[in-house]
């Protein structure tokens, strides 16, 4: 059975992924070219870090889109006489599929290459619409506390400050357990969290358009379909077109990551807003006639839109580890997903014989995470300059 | 070993008639060894009447002192007879002593008993006591004590008391029948059975059956260790560790062949074998409890061979009959039928073991009849689905989290998959996964190994036993399986046995992909410390060279 | 001051009164107790015996009753057996008097752990104690090495220098512990892989392996060889995090006037660095490591489980694991308290470094 030397690996690498590349050069010579043109975003490639940053990102996401092409065998498929091989090991019995484990087999002589290519999907399926909920959520309440202060503020910060003051994998412990998964806690805090985007969108739309009533129905309405028609299926399983929908445990890993990071930009936008709230230009509104959630909405927010921007990107990596941790302690998202934490965490306990199925998710998901870090990075410096 | 001056009138009818089973190669040795030291036969005896001498049990002289240290989980203790884990009874080992020892050839030895017999139907049992043997308090150890004990042992009534299943014969409404038990003198003892059982010697080797002196009160065994035997807890730190030293103010009765060690120290390093294996290299272990898949390897590597024990231990992936879609046997035998169980042995339990057929029947069981293998075809598997209506419906197979069972089962999976049936899987912590698992629809359960192949089937697969898990309820099954619960001689049985397999497969009960062996490392030094069958750390035994 | 003080012990209580009776919620759901009434009687119980065992515990009283009975303003539950013993809550504590008597937080009774089988003071008291060293030890590599990354990276912005420390501690901060801690052990702790076969085969160490890949024997004794990959693993993750925040706030000092002047004055480079932006650039960085204290702590929960040493985190996992109920509880009293404690010193730390402000 001959092996694939590490030079014809990577060539097979780059042949697999060559979608990708082909993708990357496309974004990149055109935000170059009309960066001027590109806000915030075009100023990123005015800086190295922020371009590095931006190309690791830009690579998993792409990696994620076209993992259906790059894969090379089905990421649960497990071939006999493939256990733990070496990267590059030839099938047994390759008949019509692709002749190789690029990156070796893992413990369940799966292949470990396809493995981590769908656990990018698996992770940036999740991470980044976990913290979109989060920051939604985050917004909807931060905004009102900073603004009007008082009574909601003392409220919403005590609680925030009570879920903040748990220890993160106490919290894990008690919420991703199966005996929870069983009852209608999560069920319940899904409809509570995922309620909260839909209103946010409501609100934010009936602010801006309030004075002409046609338009408004019309939007607020269209979001309000929308949404509810995502929220019946995402919250309570019951969509019924079928085409939102949760796995019972996905959806309870996703509230416990989501809870757990609410509070955090919920400090952060009460801070933002408190400061911003003194500025001259929400003064002109409120002397406008403004009403509250329309200069919350659209003066002060937009506003603030630096500082979460970062903060959006560095908390997609945190989750991403988060992800990775509830896979340590066994509270995964799903046993057999080929999602990266798992993965990690399969693989490390026989890291000292074979370190490829371990070793290729971990930098994976160190790469991602810098990249966010780095991207994060960039968009603060270049939006300092302004 | 302990090496027993053996009753000479005594031999059991039936033990000559296994022996000549066993001659002509109708019955396995272990397995003979095991039924006739059930009847009564000291292991000598029972080789003896094979023709051949009793393995010498070593050859080098072992040296008294040391320390040994050993990785295994320590648990809160609790009352003997409801111990669930091994590990509980193998702290206590020390001074908790068994009227009898399973031996890893599948042979009894007496311990607290000098010698037992039968009578010619096995509804009568003679113990003899043995004499001179001593609590470590000072009190002498008598027959009334050993009364008093499978009076504890009968006691349905204590949440957990997994004894008291294994002495149905013995026992009436949950307590101990009152003319059960007959006290003749202070070292002999005679049981009354209400049906003929062999196996009732064979149950009181098992870990739950620890003697315990009468003083003590059913909480703690560590706390108040009284006990017969040579060694007595220093420490014992639930999670962390235990330590356990040779008792200078007790004389042993069987001073001399044993207690070697000083001291050794239980190290809890948790659930994860790489743990382990940094601990071993470390210099903080000197031997596992048990190694699994290619951690056997891995400690190999390190300097730490192996000790092998082959079993009738199995991982049991059965379905549960009164759950849909599973009540339909033809999704039952569909989902066999898209598993082959040589690669699950491959990849799920890196071939350490044998392939098994979906009957729960050992070849090294007596009665076991030899079948075709299961059949294999994954395109069928598919068509029978579909044909049932649930091309499109998600099966769903739950596992604890246990390493070696989660990869089996994710295998199993993973074929059946391969079949183009859509499958999902759950994996359970350990700590909730035994919450239901009598209920779940399509599971995996781990089975340890019982001598006779009809036990296990008694427990799991008769209609509505206590561990029925597969929800199976078939008259014709049970019928034959009192059928083959009343014969004796293991040839006539078979045939029996045969229908009893084959209407398990027809019935598709379970698929079974094989049956385990199991392991230990150890440091090249550690001398008497094979890996033992039922998992027993009989440290009595254990020195250093 | 005092007022301040006395406030936000109040708030700190009302925190903990939530939380733990969140947590108690939590963990007394009917299939909560069942796990846990199998993992201490038997894990193959039928459901008959499970609630017969919960009855006999004391655990099938309405939820608030129970909770009551944990602070220690409700009784403790009693029972008298069919053959005459009592039993209950106190009784077991305090013998025969605690017949209707109280015992709970209000009594500095904190229960009994289920799972280590010993009153959760002496568990709690013991596992915080080993956490307390190798917290000692992570703060004691890693605060100096944030800083003087943080420092050196912000004297001067965007020179080589800063580009690559800046690169390490957001790489650092990229690499979580169960990564880390695993690649360290490969490297360091192994006798088949990474740098100990090596240095064994020059006659450099005399055992198989560098470092000891299992924390256990600390318990006994702290050695440099058993200790230092898990202070390590915490210390990689927890410092990237400071060395920025330190970068940010040098760079930020490194512009000021004063500075300016002082260079024009003529003063050494290194004098300014130590004499006049240090003092000023660390104010930042203190906040954070206070704040960073509580953050430790999930690291030290993977940390501890991965090296087997049995301290804080270690107990905080087994007792979520065992369901352990009145383990779990006081453990969330403790991390609140951490939590709290360290945002007070944080805030009463920052008016000490910084004259400007007032607490009000």
């Amino acid at each position: 059975m001959e092996e694939l030397g590490w030079l014809a690996i990577s060539g097979r690498i780059v042949q697999q992924t060559l979608p990708v590349w082909v993708a990357m050069a496309i974004v990149f010579v055109l935000s170059i070219r009309f960066r001027r043109r590109l806000g915030l975003y075009g100023k990123l490639f005015d800086s190295n870090v922020g371009m590095v940053g931006f190309g690791i990102v830009l690579f998993w996401v792409l990696t994620a889109i076209f993992a259906d092409l790059i894969i090379t065998h089905d990421p649960l498929a497990q071939m006999r006489g493939m256990r733990n091989a070496v990267p590059g090991s030839r099938l047994a019995n390759p008949a019509d599929q692709y002749p190789y484990y690029l990156l070796g087999g893992d413990s369940l002589a799966r292949d470990v290459f396809s493995r981590a290519i769908m656990g990018a999907r698996e992770v940036l399926k999740i991470a980044p619409f976990a913290a979109m909920i989060s920051f939604m959520i985050g917004i909807s309440l931060g905004l009102p506390a900073g603004y009007f202060g008082g009574r909601l503020d003392t409220g919403l910060t005590f609680v925030a400050n009570l879920v903040l003051a748990f220890p993160v994998i106490l919290l894990f412990f008690l919420l991703v357990a199966p005996e929870i998964q069983a009852t209608v806690i999560p069920t319940a805090m899904a409809g509570v969290l995922f309620l909260v985007p839909v209103l946010f969108v409501m609100v934010l739309l009936n602010a801006r358009f309030f004075t002409q009533p046609m338009k408004r129905n019309l939007y607020v309405g269209a979001a309000l379909l929308v949404g509810l028609w995502a929220y019946s299926g995402l919250a309570f399983n019951a969509d019924p077109l079928g085409v939102w929908g949760m796995r019972a445990n996905l959806l309870n890993v996703f509230v416990a990551v989501v809870f757990v990071n609410a509070p955090t930009v919920f400090r952060i936008v009460r801070g933002i807003t408190m400061d911003i709230r003194t500025r001259d230009y929400v003064a002109a509104a409120q002397t406008r006639g403004e009403g509250p959630w329309y200069i919350m909405m659209w003066e002060i927010l937009p506003n603030a839109r630096g500082p979460l921007i970062v903060d959006f990107c560095l908390r997609i990596g945190y989750t991403t580890i988060l992800l990775g941790t509830l896979g340590f302690f066994g509270l995964g998202v799903s046993p057999e997903s080929p999602d990266w934490g798992s993965t990690i965490n399969d693989g490390r306990r026989l890291l000292t014989v074979y370190p490829h199925p371990a070793l290729v998710p971990a930098l994976s998901l160190m790469s991602l995470v810098l990249g966010l870090n780095l991207l994060a990075d960039g968009l603060r410096e270049e939006s300092l300059r302004d | 070993m302990k090496h027993e001056r053996n009753d000479p009138m005594a031999i059991h009818p039936a033990a000559r008639m296994y022996a000549e089973e066993c001659r002509t190669g109708r019955l396995s040795r272990r397995e003979f060894l095991t039924r006739a030291t059930a009847l009564g036969l000291a292991a000598p005896t029972a080789y003896g009447l094979l023709g051949i001498a009793a393995p010498q049990a070593r050859a080098e002289t072992p040296v008294q002192g040391g320390t040994i240290r050993m990785q295994m989980d320590i648990k809160a203790q609790r009352d003997p007879r409801t111990w669930d884990w091994s590990e509980l009874a193998n702290v206590c080992r020390g001074w908790l002593e068994y009227l009898v020892h399973y031996e890893r050839d599948g042979s009894l030895t007496p311990v607290l008993l000098e010698s037992w017999e039968a009578n010619e139907d096995a509804t009568e049992y003679t113990l003899r006591i043995r004499q001179g043997v001593t609590w470590n308090n000072g009190d002498a150890f008598t027959a009334e004590h050993v009364r008093h004990n499978i009076e504890r042992w009968a006691d349905a009534s204590v949440e957990g008391n997994s004894m008291a299943s294994r002495l149905g014969v013995l026992s009436e409404d949950g307590q101990l029948r009152a003319d059960a038990v007959e006290v003749v003198d202070d070292h002999t003892l005679r049981l009354h059975l209400s049906s003929p059982d062999i196996a009732i010697i064979v149950s009181m080797a098992d870990y739950p059956a620890a003697v315990v002196h009468p003083s003590f009160t059913g909480d703690d065994p560590v706390g108040n260790p009284i006990g017969t035997g040579p060694y007595r807890p220093v420490s014992h730190d639930t999670g962390i560790g235990a330590v356990i030293e040779r008792n200078p103010d007790h004389t042993w009765w069987n001073e001399g062949n044993g207690a070697w060690i000083d001291r050794i120290e239980f190290v809890d390093l948790g659930t994860d074998p790489s743990a382990w294996v940094a601990a071993a290299e470390g210099g903080e272990i000197e031997i596992t409890y048990q190694t699994t898949g290619d951690f056997v390897d891995i400690f190999e590597s390190i300097g730490m061979p192996s000790s092998e024990a082959i079993t009738a231990s199995t991982l049991a992936v059965r379905f549960n009959q009164t759950q849909p879609p599973y009540d339909n046997v033809n999704v039952r035998r569909a989902l066999q039928m898209a598993v082959d169980n040589e690669t699950v042995l491959e990849l799920g339990y890196d071939d350490r073991g044998e392939v098994a057929e979906n009957h729960h029947v050992c070849p090294i069981h007596p009665e076991y009849a030899e079948m075709e293998p299961p059949e294999f075809d994954p395109a069928r598997a598919a068509e029978m689905i579909a044909e049932e209506g649930l091309a499109d419906h998600e099966f769903e197979l739950i596992s604890i989290d246990d390493a070696w069972q989660a990869a089996t089962c994710d295998n199993v999976a993973a074929q059946i998959r391969a079949a183009g049936i859509n499958i999902q899987r759950t994996i359970l912590p350990g700590a909730t996964f035994w919450n239901d698992w009598l209920n779940y629809p399509f599971s995996s359960t781990e089975w340890n190994m019982r001598p006779l192949g009809v036990q296990v089937l008694n427990l799991a697969y008769r209609s509505g036993v206590a561990w029925n898990e597969a929800g199976y309820s078939n008259p014709e099954f049970d019928a034959l399986l009192d059928q083959a619960n009343g014969i004796a001689d293991a040839d006539e049985r078979r045939e029996v046995m045969l229908e009893i397999q084959r209407l398990m497969r027809e019935d598709g009960v379970l698929i079974q992909p094989y049956w385990r062996s199991l392991y230990r490392n150890m440091r090249p030094e550690i001398r008497g410390a094979e890996m033992h069958p039922t998992f027993e750390v009989r440290y009595q035994q254990y020195w250093k060279a | 001051m005092l007022l301040f003080l006395a406030r936000r012990v109040g708030v700190m209580l009302v925190t903990a009164l939530c939380l733990t009776f969140v947590v108690f919620f939590l963990t007394n759901l009917p299939a909560k107790l069942e796990t846990l009434a199998k993992t201490q009687a038997g894990s193959r119980m039928s459901d008959a015996e499970v609630a017969s065992w919960l009855d006999r515990n004391g655990y099938n009283q309405p939820m608030l009753m129970r909770y009551g009975e944990w602070l220690g303003v409700v009784p403790g539950w009693t029972r008298e057996e069919a053959d005459g013993t009592v039993r209950g809550r106190c009784v077991e504590r305090m013998g025969a008097e605690g017949y209707g008597a109280r015992c709970g937080l209000a009594q500095g009774y904190w229960g009994q752990s289920t799972r280590f089988r010993a009153p959760v003071s002496e568990v709690i008291g013991t596992r915080l104690g080993a956490t307390g060293w190798l917290m000692l030890w992570v703060l004691i590599v890693m605060v100096p090495m944030a800083l003087i990354v943080g420092v050196l990276a912000g004297m001067r912005e965007g020179s080589r220098t800063d580009r690559s420390l800046s690169t390490f501690a957001i790489a650092s901060t990229a690499t979580p512990e169960y990564v880390s801690g695993v690649l360290f052990i490969a490297l360091l702790a192994s006798s088949t892989v990474g740098l100990s076969p090596l240095l064994t085969s020059w006659g450099v160490i005399d055992g198989p392996v560098l470092f000891q890949g299992n924390a256990r024997s600390a318990l006994e004794g702290i050695t440099f060889w058993n200790f230092t990959l898990p202070v390590l693993t915490i210390a990689l993750y927890g410092m990237g995090y400071i060395a920025r925040i330190t970068r940010a706030s040098m760079t930020e000092v490194m512009t000021q006037q004063y500075i300016r002047t002082a260079r024009l004055k003529g003063v050494s480079f290194g004098n300014i660095v130590l004499k006049h932006a240090l003092r000023n650039a660390l104010i930042a960085p203190f906040t954070v490591i206070m704040l960073q204290i509580p953050w430790l702590l999930n690291g030290v929960v993977i940390v501890e489980v991965l090296f087997s040493y049995p301290g804080f985190g270690w107990t905080l996992y087994e007792a979520a694991v065992n369901n352990d109920i009145e383990l779990l509880l006081a453990a969330s009293v403790v991390a609140v308290i951490v939590v709290l404690l360290t945002q007070l010193i944080s805030d009463v730390g920052y008016v000490f470094l910084n004259p400007r402000i007032r607490v009000t």
